[in-house]
Parts: structure tokens; C-alpha cells; sequence
């Protein structure tokens, strides 16, 4: 009986779950150091923290959190349907652009903006100079409104993303019934189409929930008492590592909950609509004041997300070009590129093979084991560096004999002073966005075609190759580039984790904007800002080439 | 179908070449120092990027990410022949690190802003006693850990600075009074995860106990003319646009903006007044920037001759011209700007107890409200 069961596991699996359970193996183990924590004794800080931190700071974060989830959602779907029922002047230009703002990290858009609307900014200067006498509290960006506001506009492409890709190729037959039907735009948009992508919508919002959860460059630079700044206050103030681990701890126990209400949420609704062989949406032609309407509206969002701070930065860059540039800057683009590209490799691969089992092997186990892949992305950057700093010193201690094997010397730090420790840390971050990418692609396709091809008598791996990767050629793309560009963004992890002289683009904008010098930040700014466009340009061309 | 994945296999694996090659590059531009050396070590070329040679490199751990730093590290690199290696991150984080990487750590300095993360590192047993008669002379003992386990690399104020069109120096004298009620909705300053105001705090805490210190706090909180956002320059800024008329700053942001690219920086900086504060009573807060030998340094020798060579006169001059820090060694000039904020008078501390009063201070802020 056991010999069966088990025989019947390696024919379904084999290979496949073995991979997908080292993958899991190694993306936990930071993070169970980490909740580790938790079966500790807490600290002598820890009642002053209940007291004067916990609470209040786990308010203000929920509500910059669900302020930008909803503000940022709304942002993405009205944008999202926008595009793809209507056509309008510009549509294909905005449709595109709509996408940019993800190339812009949201705490050097919100140096950016309170820089430029502070008294000494561009806009106040120019106001001041046509003689406009300004009350400086509609300038005040700094505060919870003003981050709910640019953490919403440099994120909603998350939700927009997955929800133009989901109207394109699925709504198509509903919503044309509705049309004929004879409702009206509203209720086609509120009746139907906003129902079909709740999926989409609630995986673009957890991105961003996560984005906005782990931050800390914004909510510091602004002065708000988020999550994290308690993480920090305790560590750099108190000096309380281990209460600031716990914290952190709290808050990845509290996101395994809304893992777990999302799952619960995308199960009730469940649409199995065929990938292939779907017509597109015939787009309305929107007339008259509504099209202007619909322009006016589509430019405003694509300044204010993108435009306006790009050439804000530029000019700040033409400033600044003498003194900041230096033959450095080509090293580190080749930094940025290289750890990007590794880490993309490493995470769409885990990515595709632990979705691809968890969706064959539906169970509870294989479900939390996903989700738990996925805990990276939820904790702040530098507290998850110190979990991964802590398995690789036990590596290389454990390593010291190869090591002096090898001729390397007594006991010497390897692996923890490579590379390998950034790409590690990089792809226990970002597993996420590959896997919540794949996870809704294989979701979209569903099973049908994948068991039919089983029962053929093809294995796993020939279906995967055969079947199911052109159906999911797409999301692996989508998925790569989203995590090339979260990467490529990316800093608390570098900034801890590279080896010696090891700078990247983010590292150096870091350096400056740190330090209040954010003229000197706009070049490297400028350039990450380059290497996202470049990477959302090659995403957008490969849909439309498809299409 | 096939040719886009193999196109994309393609375009991925030419990135990559050209990447590997660029990285390439860059380790033989390193390495090229002991090129000259014959390669009688088989190890020496797989180590080629990290050490040329074991008594040509100084490994830094440094949370200073300030460009004249990395020019002096290049300055040393080409009179000495000794590789400046570096890696960043905030104190904390590469405290913890060195902490946790113990004998076998590579870093042989340490360098912060903060006296107080200074004197955590020391504690965590993460640095080790410095023998330079050298430094010793470059640095006065009041700039030195009472175990020299650091030395003072510059020196800042932090101070308070007004709105010269509505405030009159006169009307200013101690941190004390700016709680006083008169300066109501007239205060700024930044947040309290802020370090230099933690720090600040600290030295209240040493000189006047922590039920005054609490109660001050509280003071300037009632007076905020808004709740505590941005940077330093911010708070400047804050003044030119009339939200307050007195903030607490630091005095090097004061130099940088007054040579900032932006006109419009340097006309808030052109309107804005310096007042060092408690002259006549305990004296202006000074922080300082400072660095600690390892405690596993492996080259011990170059990371010394890195201090020194940073304390120096000429090494002091480049510094605090390039950050308008204050100098530590004595026998350097001011840059002109710090000339003519002229003489004061300091607080009386151990640099080391803004450490040890760091955590009372930190919890200090969290009960009077400053966010």
C-alpha cells in the first residue's frame, strides 16, 4: 500500500516536487529564523514597545496600506477598462504608458515630488514668480495624504497590469452579451467586468500591499510611524535586535492571515474561461466631450506617474551631471544587470515549478507551502537580510574545512562574501511576484488541457513543455520582467548583502538621496528609471507582438 | 513560436556575455596592482577581485556615504598603493554583521556618523584598541574612545537655526527655551528615528536627567508649528516658507546648501541664521563621525595608516571642505564658512555616553509624542 501510494507520488511528481520543496526549504529558512523569534522570551524593551509602538504603529500602517490598496486599485481598474472597452485619441500611446511608473522606485518619486513642491521646488518658485502668494498646507506632500497619493501613483500599474491583461483576454464574450443586451457602460463596467477581474485585482492590490508594508525610504523621509519604523526605532534606537526580529515576526505572522483571506477570496470566485481562442474585446469608439474627457483624464494620471517627476529629475541631472558623473557609473549598470539577470533566471524557474505542482497537487500542504514562498516580499528588506546573512554564516562555518581543503584559507568567509548571497536574498524577495504571476497563469488556463495531455501517457515534464509552457510563455515573461524591474530597484538587501565594492544604481541614488542630496540622486535615479523603460518596452512589445 | 524563445535565449544569454565581460573588466582593473608580483600562488588569481595581495588591501565597513569620503579612499589608493575596499549600510546593519561574522570577518575599519553608534559598536565587541601615536597626536583625547577603540574623523553642531526676517538672534539663547510657550507653533525639527536627534536627546539626558529632558521634549512638541517630517534641509526650508521661525538642525547641511546647484536652496540658506546655543550654560551639542579598528582586523597595519592618513592635516582639510564638517585635528584650517561662524563653546560629554543613553532617549520620545 505505502510502495503504491508512493509510486503513484513519483509518476504524478517526481522531479517536480523535489525541486519545489528545496525551493521552499531554502526560501524559508531566513524567515524561520526570523519567526523564530517569536518562541522566545520577549525582551526587557518589549512592554515599552506594546506600550508606546505596537498599536499605533500598526494603525498607521494599515491605513497608508489600505489607503493605497484602494486608492491604487481604483486608479488601476478605471484605467485598465478604459483602455481595453474604449477607444479614444492617444489610447495605444497611454495604454503603455501606463506601465512606466513602475520603472520609477516609489522613494525616489517621493524625494522627488517633496522635494519639487517643497518652497525652494519648481513649483512653488514658479508660482511665487508669477506673483501667486502660496498657503503652504496644499504643499504639504510629506504627510500620510501625500504618501497614500505617490505610493498610489507608482503602483497602481500592479493592478492595472494584471487587469488589462485579464479584460484582453477573457472578458470579451461577456462583456459583448451585456453589450447587446442593451445595458449601459456603467453597469457593464460595474455588473460584469469589474466582478470577472476580482482576481486580478486582488493579486495586483497584494503586490502593493506588499510593496507599501516594506517600506521604509518613504515612510522615513516623511515621518510617518509605520510598521517599519518601529522595526527600526527598536533596532537602531534601542539597539534591540532581537525585539526588532520580533516585530518583524509579528508582521509576517499577520500576512501569512491576509494570504490566507486571499486565497479565500480568488477561490470563491472562480471563472474558468478558455485561454486560447478568445476573441478580443471590440472596443467602443468614445465621441465628442466624453473622448476629450477621457483623454484629459489619461494625461493627467500619466504626468503626474510619470512625466512630470522624469523631467524633474532630468533637469536636476543636467545640474548635477559634472560633479556626480564618473567612469564608475559603467560598472555599477553592469552590477545591476548581472545580479538582475541571475535572479530572474533563479526565480521564474522556482517560480514555474512550484506553481506548476501546487496546481496539480491541490491540498492544503502544497497550498501553504506557495504561500510561504511567498513571505519574502512582505517583510522589510534589511530585518530579511539579516535572516539570510544568518543561514549563510552557518554555511561557511559548516564549509570551513572545504574551504581550507581548497586551499582558501582558515576560517574564511566564501559564500557570504559573494555574490551568490545578494542573488539568494534577491530571489526569496521577489519569489513572489514570479510566483503570484504564474500562479494566476496557470489559474487562467486551468487544468483541462494539462490532464488531457496526462492522459495521454505524457509525464509531467513532457506536458509542461509541450502543453502547458505555450500556453503560460506569457505570464513567465510577464513575471520575469516585473522581478528584473523590482531588482533592479531593489536596496535594503544590496546595501547589507554585496560583497566589497559592489555598487549599483539603486545603491548610489541611495547614497545621495540618504543624505538630503537628491539633485545628486536624479542621475542614477534617472538611469534605473532608463533600465525599467527599456524592460517594460520589451514586455509591451511582446504582447502586442503576440496579439 | 520557437524562433521568439530561441531570439529571447538569445538576446538573454548576449546580455549575459556582455555583462560577465564588463565584470571582467572590472576585476582585472583591480588586480592590475600585483600584476607585477610573479603568480607563484596558485590562489592569487581566484582572489585577484576581492585582495591583490595581502598586505596591499584595507577592508572598510563604512555607513559614511559621503562622495568626499570615496575621493579620499581613491586619494589613498594612489599615494599609498594600498586597495580601499568598501561596503556600505547603515551602522547598525554592519555592526550586526561584523558581530556576526566574528574572527572570521574581513573588515578591518569601521566608520559611522554618531557617537553614540561609535560606542555600540565598541560594546558589541566588534571593534579593538587602537595603538598610533600617529592618530593619537592627530586626534585630541576628548575626541577618543576613553579605551581608543575609535577616533573622531569631524566633528558637527547640531544648532539652532532661525528666519532672519522675524526672528533676532537676540531673542535666542538656550534649546531649553525654545519649549518655553512664547515659541508656540513656531518650532520644526525632523522625526525622532532621526539619529541626530536621538543623540541630542541623549546629551540632554546626561547633562540635565531625564525627567527635565522628558519634560522639554514635551515642550517642543506642544510648540511644532506641524508634526515632524523630512530631512534636516527641510526644516530650513520650513523657515523660508514662513511654516516656522526656528528649526534644529545640523550645520554641515547649512555649507551644502549654500553651494548647492539650486538658486533657489541657496537663497534659503543666504536667509537663515546660525545660533549656537547654550553658550553661557552647558554648550551646543556637537556629534561626531568616527572610526574603529576591528576587533579581527586582518590588515591592521594598512587600516591604521588609513586613519591616519585620514585625520591628517591635509586628509582633515579635503574632509571638511568637501562635507563643511568641523575638523578634529587642530592643526587643520576651517574651510571659510566655518571661519566665520567663529568660536563656541561645546557640551562637556563623553562622546560614548550618547550611546549608552540612546535607548533611554529613544523611549523618551516615544512617551512625549514626538513622532
Amino acid at each position: 500500500m505505502k510502495t503504491l501510494l508512493l509510486r503513484r507520488w513519483k509518476q504524478r511528481f517526481g522531479a517536480w516536487s523535489v525541486i519545489s520543496g528545496i525551493g521552499a526549504v531554502l526560501a524559508l529558512l531566513p524567515s524561520l529564523y526570523i519567526l523564530a523569534g517569536l518562541l522566545g522570551k520577549p525582551g526587557e524593551n518589549w512592554a515599552h514597545i506594546t506600550e508606546y509602538m505596537l498599536l499605533d504603529y500598526a494603525l498607521e500602517s494599515l491605513l497608508l496600506t489600505g489607503g493605497t490598496v484602494v486608492l491604487a486599485s481604483l486608479a488601476g481598474i478605471v484605467l485598465a477598462w478604459l483602455t481595453v472597452a474604449y477607444d479614444y485619441p492617444l489610447r495605444r500611446f497611454f495604454s503603455f504608458v501606463f506601465l512606466l511608473p513602475l520603472a520609477i522606485p516609489p522613494y525616489i518619486a517621493a524625494y522627488t515630488y517633496s522635494s519639487m513642491l517643497s518652497y525652494t521646488g519648481s513649483v512653488q518658485t514658479w508660482l511665487r514668480e508669477m506673483g501667486v502668494a502660496v498657503n503652504q498646507n496644499y504643499f504639504d506632500v510629506m504627510s500620510m495624504k501625500g504618501a497614500i497619493i505617490i505610493f498610489s501613483l507608482f503602483l497602481f500599474p500592479y493592478v492595472y497590469l494584471m487587469v488589462r491583461s485579464f479584460l484582453e483576454k477573457h472578458s470579451a464574450s461577456f462583456v459583448e452579451s451585456a453589450r447587446l443586451l442593451g445595458r449601459n457602460p456603467l453597469s457593464v463596467f460595474f455588473r460584469v467586468a469589474l466582478p470577472l477581474s476580482t482576481g486580478a485585482v486582488v493579486g495586483g492590490a497584494s503586490l502593493v500591499a506588499f510593496e507599501v508594508l516594506n517600506d521604509y525610504g518613504v515612510s522615513k523621509h516623511f515621518g510617518l510611524q509605520t510598521f517599519t519604523a518601529a522595526i527600526f526605532k527598536t533596532w537602531f534606537g534601542m539597539y534591540d535586535i532581537d525585539s526588532a526580529l520580533r516585530l518583524a515576526a509579528s508582521l509576517m505572522a499577520l500576512i501569512i492571515g491576509i494570504f490566507v483571506i486571499e486565497r479565500l477570496l480568488r477561490r470563491r470566485k472562480r471563472y474558468h474561461i478558455p485561454a486560447n481562442r478568445s476573441v478580443p474585446l471590440t472596443r467602443r469608439k468614445l465621441k465628442g466631450p466624453v473622448a476629450w474627457l477621457a483623454v484629459i483624464f489619461s494625461s493627467f494620471i500619466a504626468l503626474l506617474s510619470f512625466f512630470l517627476p522624469v523631467v524633474q529629475l532630468l533637469i536636476w541631472a543636467w545640474w548635477t551631471f559634472e560633479d556626480v558623473w564618473n567612469e564608475k557609473f559603467v560598472g555599477m549598470l553592469s552590477n545591476t544587470l548581472l545580479v538582475s539577470c541571475f535572479t530572474v533566471v533563479i526565480t521564474m524557474f522556482f517560480a514555474v515549478v512550484a506553481s506548476n505542482v501546487n496546481r496539480q497537487w491541490r491540498s492544503p500542504l502544497s497550498l501553504t507551502v506557495g504561500r510561504l514562498l511567498s513571505m519574502g516580499y512582505s517583510i522589510p528588506g534589511a530585518v530579511l537580510s539579516i535572516g539570510v546573512l544568518a543561514v549563510f554564516l552557518s554555511v561557511d562555518k559548516r564549509l570551513a574545512g572545504v574551504y581550507a581543503a581548497l586551499g582558501l584559507g582558515h576560517n574564511k568567509l566564501v559564500l557570504s562574501m559573494s555574490l551568490v548571497m545578494v542573488v539568494f536574498a534577491y530571489s526569496i524577495r521577489f519569489l513572489a511576484v514570479g510566483y503570484n504571476a504564474m500562479d494566476s497563469g496557470f489559474d487562467r488556463i486551468g487544468n483541462k488541457y494539462s490532464e488531457a495531455s496526462r492522459t495521454m501517457g505524457n509525464g509531467m515534464t513532457a506536458t509542461f513543455f509541450k502543453v502547458d509552457l505555450p500556453l503560460v510563455k506569457g505570464a513567465v515573461l510577464a513575471g520575469g520582467i516585473m522581478v528584473f524591474l523590482e531588482v533592479v530597484k531593489e536596496l535594503p538587501l544590496t546595501l547589507l548583502l554585496r560583497p566589497f565594492n559592489f555598487d549599483t544604481l539603486a545603491t548610489k541614488a541611495y547614497q545621495y538621496a540618504s543624505d538630503e542630496q537628491i539633485h545628486q540622486a536624479a542621475l542614477p535615479s534617472l538611469l534605473i528609471i532608463a533600465l525599467g523603460i527599456g524592460s517594460v518596452c520589451l514586455y509591451h512589445w511582446l504582447g502586442r507582438r503576440k496579439s | 513560436m520557437r524562433n521568439k524563445i530561441v531570439a529571447g535565449v538569445l538576446t538573454f544569454l548576449s546580455a549575459a556575455v556582455i555583462v560577465t565581460g564588463c565584470g571582467g573588466t572590472n576585476g582585472g582593473t583591480k588586480g592590475e596592482n600585483n600584476s607585477g608580483t610573479n603568480g607563484a600562488s596558485p590562489s592569487a588569481s581566484a582572489e585577484a577581485t576581492a585582495k591583490p595581495e595581502k598586505s596591499g588591501v584595507v577592508n572598510v565597513f563604512t555607513a559614511r556615504h559621503y562622495d568626499i569620503d570615496f575621493a579620499m579612499f581613491d586619494q589613498f589608493e594612489k599615494e599609498t598603493g594600498i586597495t580601499v575596499n568598501e561596503i556600505k549600510g547603515t551602522a547598525e546593519e554592519l555592526v550586526e554583521r561584523m558581530k556576526r561574522e566574528g574572527e572570521s570577518s574581513e573588515a578591518d575599519l569601521f566608520i559611522t556618523v554618531d557617537g553614540g553608534v561609535l560606542n555600540y559598536a565598541k560594546e558589541s565587541g566588534v571593534l579593538q584598541p587602537i595603538e598610533s601615536e600617529t592618530l593619537f597626536s592627530n586626534v585630541p583625547e576628548k575626541f577618543r574612545d576613553k579605551d581608543n577603540n575609535w577616533v573622531a574623523l569631524a566633528s558637527r553642531a547640531r544648532v539652532i537655526v532661525y528666519a532672519k526676517d522675524r526672528v533676532k538672534p537676540e531673542q535666542l539663547s538656550t534649546y531649553e527655551a525654545l519649549a518655553e510657550p512664547q515659541w508656540k507653533g513656531k518650532v520644526v525639527a525632523r522625526s525622532s528615528t532621526n539619529m541626530y536627534n536621538q543623540s541630542l536627546i541623549a546629551s540632554f539626558i546626561e547633562l540635565n536627567g531625564e525627567a527635565k529632558t522628558e519634560e522639554w521634549a514635551k515642550g517642543i512638541v506642544a510648540n511644532f508649528a506641524r508634526d515632524p517630517e523630512g530631512g534636516d534641509r527641510d526644516q530650513a526650508k520650513a523657515l523660508a516658507a514662513g511654516i516656522a521661525d526656528v528649526a534644529i538642525m545640523n550645520t554641515y547641511y547649512v555649507g551644502q546648501m549654500l553651494h548647492s546647484k539650486d538658486a533657489e536652496e541657496v537663497k534659503v540658506a543666504e536667509n537663515i541664521g546660525v545660533f549656537f546655543p547654550n553658550q553661557e550654560t552647558t554648550g551646543t551639542h556637537l556629534n561626531i563621525s568616527g572610526i574603529g579598528l576591528a576587533a579581527h582586523a586582518k590588515n591592521k597595519e594598512n587600516a591604521l595608516k588609513l586613519a591616519e592618513y585620514m585625520t591628517s592635516k591635509e586628509g582633515q582639510e579635503m574632509l571638511t571642505n568637501g562635507s563643511f564638517e568641523f575638523p578634529v585635528n587642530p592643526a587643520a584650517e576651517l574651510p571659510q564658512l566655518l571661519k566665520e561662524w567663529g568660536q563656541f563653546k561645546t557640551q562637556d560629554i563623553q562622546y560614548a555616553q550618547l550611546g549608552v543613553n540612546n535607548k533611554a532617549a529613544t523611549e523618551l520620545l516615544n512617551r512625549s509624542g514626538w513622532k
